[in-house]
């Protein structure tokens, strides 16, 4: 070996990650050369200024994670049965459902009203307005703690009105694409979306859909609406918006779906658009998915 | 128990085991964590979402490989994805705030070092800021194969179990990803 060929193996000769055959040869090398061995000596120095860039979390941390997880996990503990029976009932998709469901706690009582436009009695005409003896919803808002050990809760109440009717009625659709933007509830969100699909024909439906895939936070809510419009995967601005989404969006599901409502029909821009996705794609799944549908196309995978 | 049978138990709903599991490995994942983000928000919002997705999935873990890859492929994940969208953020924010947090650390480092000889504090302040950016500008998988070696200590082999990869793609990686970081320290080194 040269010296220039036992410089570049340095780094991962301290490792010990060196085939054997490397390693011998790096070995020889090294016992014979004064030059080779001050860069060895200079890339431990090298290895140590990395180890002083270690950013440790602070002591308390740990702690405060552990117990913020612990307490999500007890949430969802008892969302989940009452989640799971609920999809149940109502036939829901549970895969999609499922991981948006968690954080719901009381306000599961509210999806459960908006639920009724679907499951409750569908009356002819103007909503109905029904039931004001419905259950009180309540919300924890703040917790704090008092003196002598003992604790303050503050708990929102509020008298529901139910609402009951055709997603089709304008008042209902009304509520259902402002629920569709709550911003404190994805389970909320995603459950507006689902409802709103079958109304697509209505432009302001079309709007709040494209502005949840793009701009939802939550991927659960993001893919409801992504279901909502593959009917529309031919039409151009909807594929522009897609393909914005593809490149972009942070979550490896999300993309994987966009990717299969894209490919069903092929085009030039398709092509494009894998090659490049390719290029930064960290998602094993998603490459895959991508080299496949490149395969099946007969076009290359991109430049390496 | 050893961690089959807490996972066995775990994934019969038992909660007590369940957390056990969790505080046999989540310290090392904050660490990875924080050390890969490099903001407590961030490495926190990690771990949260990480041990939901092994308590939701618990039940679907068959021991086809071993626990520590199976949580492992979850984090690693994440932080991919979050190195990502830093990186995104950083891009549209250049260069107004270049690397103020790394300053502002090294900054803070050198008050510490009030008895150190000047010159050297010097000289570590830059090498520190160099060192810094060359991480920062790694890829995402780079960084990761980078951390999951020099800082966690894994085998190459591991790593690529971990990152679905073969020994020789990590290898590859982690080549880049040292010479990246060599050349960042020009004539440091
Ligand atoms: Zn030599």
């Amino acid at each position: 070996m040269t010296c220039d060929e036992v410089r570049l193996r340095l780094s991962l000769h301290v490792y010990g990650e060196l085939s054997f055959n490397e390693e011998e040869a790096v070995e020889t090398h090294l016992a014979g050369c004064e030059a080779c061995r001050v860069a060895l000596e200079r890339t431990r120095l090298m290895h140590e200024a990395w180890d002083e860039m270690e950013a440790a979390p602070a002591p308390t941390m740990l702690a405060s994670s552990r117990r913020e997880l612990m307490a999500r996990v007890a949430v969802a503990r008892e969302s989940k049965g009452w989640a799971t029976r609920l999809a149940e009932r109502l036939g829901l998709k549970w895969k999609l459902v499922s991981p948006i469901w968690q954080p719901l706690g009381a306000m599961a009582l509210l999806v459960a009203g908006y639920l009724g436009a679907r499951v409750g009695p569908l009356a002819p005409g103007r909503p109905d307005e029904a039931s004001l003896a419905a259950p009180l919803a309540s919300r924890v808002r703040y917790v704090e703690p008092e003196t002598a050990g003992r604790v303050r809760v503050v708990v929102e109440e509020a008298r529901q009105r139910v609402l009951t009717g055709r997603p089709d009625d304008e008042a209902i659709r009304r509520l259902l694409m402002a629920a569709a933007r709550d911003p404190g509830d994805p389970g909320l969100r995603a459950e507006s979306v689902n409802l709103l699909r079958g109304q697509l024909d209505s432009e302001d439906v079309r709007a709040t859909l494209l502005y949840e895939v793009q701009h939802d936070p939550n991927a659960g809510v993001r893919l409801a609406a992504l279901e909502g419009l593959k009917q529309f995967a031919g039409d151009p601005q909807m594929r522009r918006v897609l393909t914005q989404v593809l490149l972009s969006d942070r979550n490896p599901g999300v993309r994987s779906e966009v990717i299969d409502v894209l490919v069903e029909k092929r085009s030039d821009d398709v092509v494009g658009t894998l090659q490049e996705l390719m290029h930064g794609e960290e998602n094993q799944d998603v490459r895959d998915r991508c080299e496949r549908v490149l395969a099946s196309w007969k076009a290359s995978a991109g430049t390496f | 128990m050893d961690e089959t049978e807490l996972i066995r138990a775990a994934q019969a709903g038992d909660e007590r085991a369940f957390e056990e599991l969790v505080r046999m490995h989540d310290q090392a994942v904050l660490r990875l964590a924080m050390n890969l983000l490099r903001s407590p928000e961030d490495a926190n919002d990690v771990y949260q979402e990480a041990f939901l997705r092994v308590f939701r999935n618990l039940n679907s873990f068959r021991f086809d490989c071993s626990f520590h890859t199976w949580l492992y492929r979850i984090v690693t994940n994440l932080c991919m994805d979050a190195l990502r969208r830093k990186k995104v953020r950083h891009e549209q924010k250049r260069p107004a705030a270049e690397d103020g947090a790394i300053s502002d650390r090294i900054e803070r480092v050198e008050e510490d070092r009030v008895h150190g000889d000047p010159q050297r504090a010097l000289l570590s302040a830059e090498l520190r800021e160099r060192i810094g950016k060359a991480l920062g500008e790694l890829t995402p998988r780079e960084r990761m194969v980078f951390e999951l070696r020099h800082y966690q200590g894994m085998r190459l082999r591991a790593i690529g179990e971990v990152l679905g990869a073969s020994e020789e793609a990590a290898k590859n990686c982690l080549f880049r990803a040292t010479q990246k970081m060599r050349a960042s320290l020009g004539d440091f080194v």
